[in-house]
């Protein structure tokens, strides 16, 4: 063999590799005699280029020969019966038809089961994974700085702004926004709040999104001087001027300034998160920033061509570090960071809670899983009473394959419809997930947020329908054609003998005992979430009209300008530091609210007007001990009013007095409080409570000042924790309108829809002053139904949960009880027939079932005790010696009705009959 | 046994290998096909077609003697099995059936 010239030795092995082993040899043999016989004609090299592009031809073509091969394989093996066929998802769908009960409650439970998990792999990948749909999305990128020491982020980047922006290569474009709120005034002279991005003109630049009309903002815009100018989104083109190419060049009032509109960008367009009005970020370059002064900022940039996220981090850190080496003490624990840009607006940027996140998606579908085990106890009771017919089928020739795969498909029909039903709720809960969120965010979710049904959310419904279609019909098909088969066929036309064994038993236990353990804190909770929802409002429906105020920074100031200079005006400027400027500010907006309280008296209509610092079913916590009693300190809810407040609601003031104009001369700290009753009667017993004194209760060595109490109002309403009953116990404080920038403004209406008066108020703001801002103007019962509403929809979510698993504990006892009576329906036929009394019959069927309900409810009552312990009573609201006895009861009540039922028609069975069976 | 209809591709190699008369393996059947039709065609689609009629029982195989110009391995001879004549004898009739009143040179394109 020696002088025989061989193949590329690398080629050869490729080759046997990839084609399949009856060709092998052949084709190995006859590629060797080719290329010996070209390397004879033409030479070595062109022989093993040749050799090498028939290998790559080889490889190719049996690769694709194989996939051919695997799929037609497939369709094999749906012939063969391996995989279900359609006939079997048909017979599945019939058997589905004949026990509506299985199918309700095993298809309910899967679906709240779908639901859960894919709602979860639908929210945690738009909220937390999600793609910024930019051009190059995943290059651009957030800077931010964290203080390691104190364990925030930083948000006054100003100064570290500006140097990154003149040193960073790694980054182009490098920008920066803020959001602000200002008031728009139209021509009609009602102001309203609009959100705008002050933001560098790079910032269109890393969007790179062109505008639909105009310009974006240029550099040249940012120069403090320059004109005011203002681009807006589609959707304010279009409501406010129906889509004109004329917007251009046209003025908007935002504030006190009048800004030219120089472009239009186009739908969806909302860059840097949600806006729709853009000004530019003025930075005077002349002017020294120092370090940690200036607003908040986000900072934001494009990878540079070549650049990574590490490379610019690298970048990033070095030129941090020569600033905190060069800056103040303070600012050598602050770390600069490079993040995805989607990462600082939801994310901690904490690469460490990535993972935790990851699997939070996948785990949450793993309940699944459990619920799954439940529906699968039901779906073996019912297949281990078609053993007989499996037998059968086995012996006419079915392989367990073919059985196994039957069952699967049946199964797959209930998870299928099941994983439909659960996607249908999804789709709906993640409507009302992005409003509740839209909600947070000042009605727009950022523009990235795209959490509808996704491709993905649908495909992994479907995986976990099929996971869930493995566990409930695999696992039992496994089961009932295993070592029972051959026990059943021993005795076919018998009814079969296979038993529930040690697994399923335990699974029907540990069904009940998480239900005992479930449904206390779940009833709690959803009694209390109803009867919040339930709960009356307390004041005259469709009298009041309320709105929300907040004075613009700079209120009486010009608004636009410097950012850095701008700030130090404002009320959340460095604490214990009240500086002059906002000593004006509050007097002059203490001015504009008696202005504007003045002019809606005058109104025709208006009872009157009251502000306060939120509505009357809300308000802050805080804990107070009270002078005399045990001193020990207590929560309490705190509500901020004004002198009307009382009178325009008609609460009844039932000791002492109501607010009055004495008590505003006060300074702040010496004003007394009002409470009310249920305050009185949990916190000061019997005892006058007019003159009483209470304190906040404070944990370290500073000690509040004694409020005096004047006055004792009836329980608003609304604060009741129980129509009908006491009230959660209040302390009422005094503010004068405009004291505080912001708060709820409501007026009362008479001879009129509240609406209606909406524009009326806006005008008088917006005439008393231009940058007060009014928002959420509407009537109050509204505002009421909205708080409400919340509560009503989590009742809902408990309701499904908590009646899922009280479903599903209540069919496996049922399941349980059929399984025996009909595996025992020859021995009760054979008792009956020699005269056993029917009530031992019964006892008899129902031991097993009572044996378990006993000791599933046993393990429930412990695990429920021993949670409620751990949470130091939190869980069941000091209700445990009433709740968990009633569930246990309840529990037992409602597992010997499931058995009841099957235990009757074991009474039913005809002697005559079984004995003729035998 | 469902009815078959043979493939272009295989319809080539069962003619190549009943032209051949007792001579096929491999690469004389390629030869053939790429001599008559005037086609490239791909070694291993060869292989690929040839191991698909032989599982349908049209052509059988057997192993000739090892030699060293071929690395030690042997050929594999074919010859054409009753099946695999009755199917191409079938697929001459339905294309004949088809011809039938038509005139090569008078086929026009409307």
């Amino acid at each position: 063999m020696t002088g025989v010239p061989a193949p590329p030795r690398l080629g050869r092995a490729l080759l046997r590799l990839v084609v399949p082993a009856e060709v092998r040899d052949v084709a190995d043999g006859d590629l060797h005699e080719l290329y010996v016989e070209r390397r004879a004609g033409r030479g070595a090299a062109a022989a093993a280029a040749w050799y090498w592009l028939e290998v790559a031809s080889f490889a190719m073509r049996f690769t694709l020969d194989r996939a051919t091969r695997a799929f037609r394989g497939l369709g094999g093996l749906v012939r063969r019966g391996a995989i279900p066929s359609a006939l079997d998802l048909r017979l599945g769908a019939r058997l589905l038809a004949r026990s509506p009960g299985l199918a309700l409650v095993g298809g309910l439970g899967m679906a709240v089961a779908v639901a859960l998990g894919a709602g979860a792999h639908a929210v945690v990948n738009s909220y937390f994974y999600p793609e910024l749909p930019l051009h190059e999305g995943d290059r651009v990128v957030a800077l931010g700085k964290y203080d390691r020491q104190r364990r925030t982020e930083d948000e006054r980047l100003l100064h570290d702004f500006l140097v990154w922006r003149q040193e960073l290569r790694s980054i182009v474009d490098l920008g920066a926004f803020r959001t602000v709120r200002r008031n728009l005034v139209p021509e009609t002279g009602q102001g309203e709040p609009i959100t705008l991005a002050e933001m560098t003109a790079s910032g269109f630049r890393v969007a790179r999104v062109a505008p639909l009309l105009g310009r974006p903002l240029l550099d040249a815009d940012e120069r403090p001087g320059a004109p005011p100018v203002v681009v807006i989104g589609h959707d304010v083109w279009q409501s406010r001027f129906a889509g004109a190419a004329s917007a251009i060049g046209r003025e908007l009032r935002i504030g006190l300034s009048a800004h030219t509109i120089v472009g239009v960008m186009p739908e969806g367009f909302a860059f840097p998160i949600s806006h729709q009005y853009w000004v530019p970020l003025r930075l005077d370059p002349d002017v020294q920033v120092a370090r940690g002064s200036g607003p908040d900022l986000d900072v934001f940039g494009r990878l540079a061509p070549g650049a990574t996220k590490q490379s610019a981090q690298a970048e990033l850190s070095l030129v941090a570090a020569r600033l905190a080496a060069d800056g103040p003490a303070e600012f050598a624990f602050h770390e600069a960071r490079i993040v995805p840009y989607t990462d600082v607006f939801l994310n901690s940027g904490d690469e460490a809670e990535a993972g935790p996140m990851a699997a939070i998606r996948y785990l949450i579908g793993l309940l699944l899983v459990i619920v799954a085990m439940n529906v699968a106890v039901l779906v073996y009771a019912r297949t281990v009473t078609r053993t007989a017919e499996i037998g059968v089928r086995t012996a006419l020739g079915a392989t367990r394959g073919r059985i196994v795969a039957q069952l699967f498909g049946e199964a797959f029909v209930l998870t299928g419809l099941a994983a439909l039903v659960g996607l249908g709720m999804v789709s709906i809960g993640l409507g009302l997930f992005d409003r509740a969120i839209a909600g947070q965010l000042d009605g727009r979710a950022p523009f990235w947020i795209r959490s509808g049904l996704s491709a993905g959310t649908v495909l992994y419904a479907l995986a976990l329908s099929l996971l869930g279609a493995a566990i409930v019909g695999v696992i039992p098909a496994l089961r009932a054609t295993g070592t029972q088969l051959r026990v059943a066929m021993g005795s076919l036309g018998g009814g079969g003998r296979a038993r529930l064994g040690a697994t399923w038993t335990a699974l029907i236990v540990a069904q009940i005992a998480i239900t005992v353990a479930v449904l206390p804190p779940a009833l709690l909770k959803g009694e209390q979430t109803v009867r919040m929802a339930l709960q009356p409002s307390g004041f005259a429906a469709g009298e009041y009209l309320s709105t929300r105020f907040i004075f613009e920074p700079g209120s009486g100031a010009q608004a636009d300008g410097q950012p850095g200079a701008q700030a130090d005006g404002q009320p959340d400027g460095q604490a214990g530091v009240v500086p002059d400027a906002e000593r004006d500010a509050a007097g002059s907006a203490r001015a504009t609210m008696t202005a504007l309280l003045e002019r809606l008296a005058a109104e025709p209509g208006v009872v009157g007007a009251t502000v306060s610092a939120g509505p009357p079913w809300a308000g802050g916590a805080g804990v107070i001990e009270v002078e005399g009693a045990d001193m020990s300190p207590h929560r309490v809810t705190v509500a901020v009013v004004d002198t009307s407040y009382f009178a325009l609601f008609g609460t009844r003031v039932v000791a002492g007095q109501a607010f009055t104009a004495a008590e505003v001369a006060l300074l702040p700290g010496d004003r007394p409080v009002i409470v009310n009753r249920a305050f009185v009667t949990e916190l000061l017993g019997d005892a006058a409570p007019v003159g009483r004194r209470l304190r906040y209760h404070s944990y370290d060595e500073k000690v509040a000042p004694w409020l005096t109490i004047v006055g004792v109002v009836e329980d608003f309403p609304a604060r009741a924790s129980r129509p009908g009953e006491g009230g959660v116990r209040t302390v009422y404080h005094l503010e004068v309108p405009g004291d505080s920038p912001a708060g709820l403004l409501t007026i009362r209406l008479r001879g009129q829809p509240p609406e209606a008066f909406a524009p009326t108020l806006r005008r008088h703001a917006t005439s008393v002053d231009p940058l007060l801002q009014l928002s959420a103007t509407r009537p109050l019962d509204g505002m009421y139904r909205d708080h409400t509403r919340g509560g009503a929809q989590l009742a809902l979510v408990i309701t499904l949960i908590t009646g899922s698993v009280l479903l599903l504990s209540t069919a496996g006892i049922h399941a349980l009880v059929s399984f025996t009576v009909n595996q025992r329906r020859r021995e009760i036929g054979i008792r009956s027939a020699l005269g056993a009394p029917a009530r031992r019959v019964i006892t008899s069927v129902l031991a097993r079932a009572a044996k378990q309900l006993a000791l599933g409810i046993g393990f429930g009552l412990v695990t429920a005790v021993s949670l409620d312990l751990l949470t130091g009573g939190e869980l069941l609201g000091g209700n445990g010696l009433l709740l968990v006895p009633v569930t246990a009861a309840f529990m037992l009540g409602v597992g010997l009705l499931a058995a009841a039922g099957p235990a009757r028609r074991g009474l039913r069975v005809q002697p005559t009959e079984t004995l003729r069976a035998e | 046994m469902d009815h078959y209809h043979l493939g272009e591709f295989e319809q080539l190699v069962l003619l190549a290998i009943a032209q051949l008369r007792g001579e096929a393996y491999g690469t004389p059947i390629l030869e053939e096909i790429e001599r008559r039709t005037g086609r490239s065609v791909a070694r291993a689609a060869v292989y690929i077609t040839l191991r698909r009629l032989e599982e349908k029982g049209f052509v059988a195989s057997w192993l000739g003697e090892p030699t060293p110009e071929r690395g030690g391995k042997a050929r594999r001879w074919v010859k054409l099995e009753p099946a695999g004549a009755a199917a191409l004898r079938e697929a001459r009739q339905v294309s004949d059936r088809m011809w039938d009143g038509l005139d090569v040179a008078s086929l026009t394109v409307r």
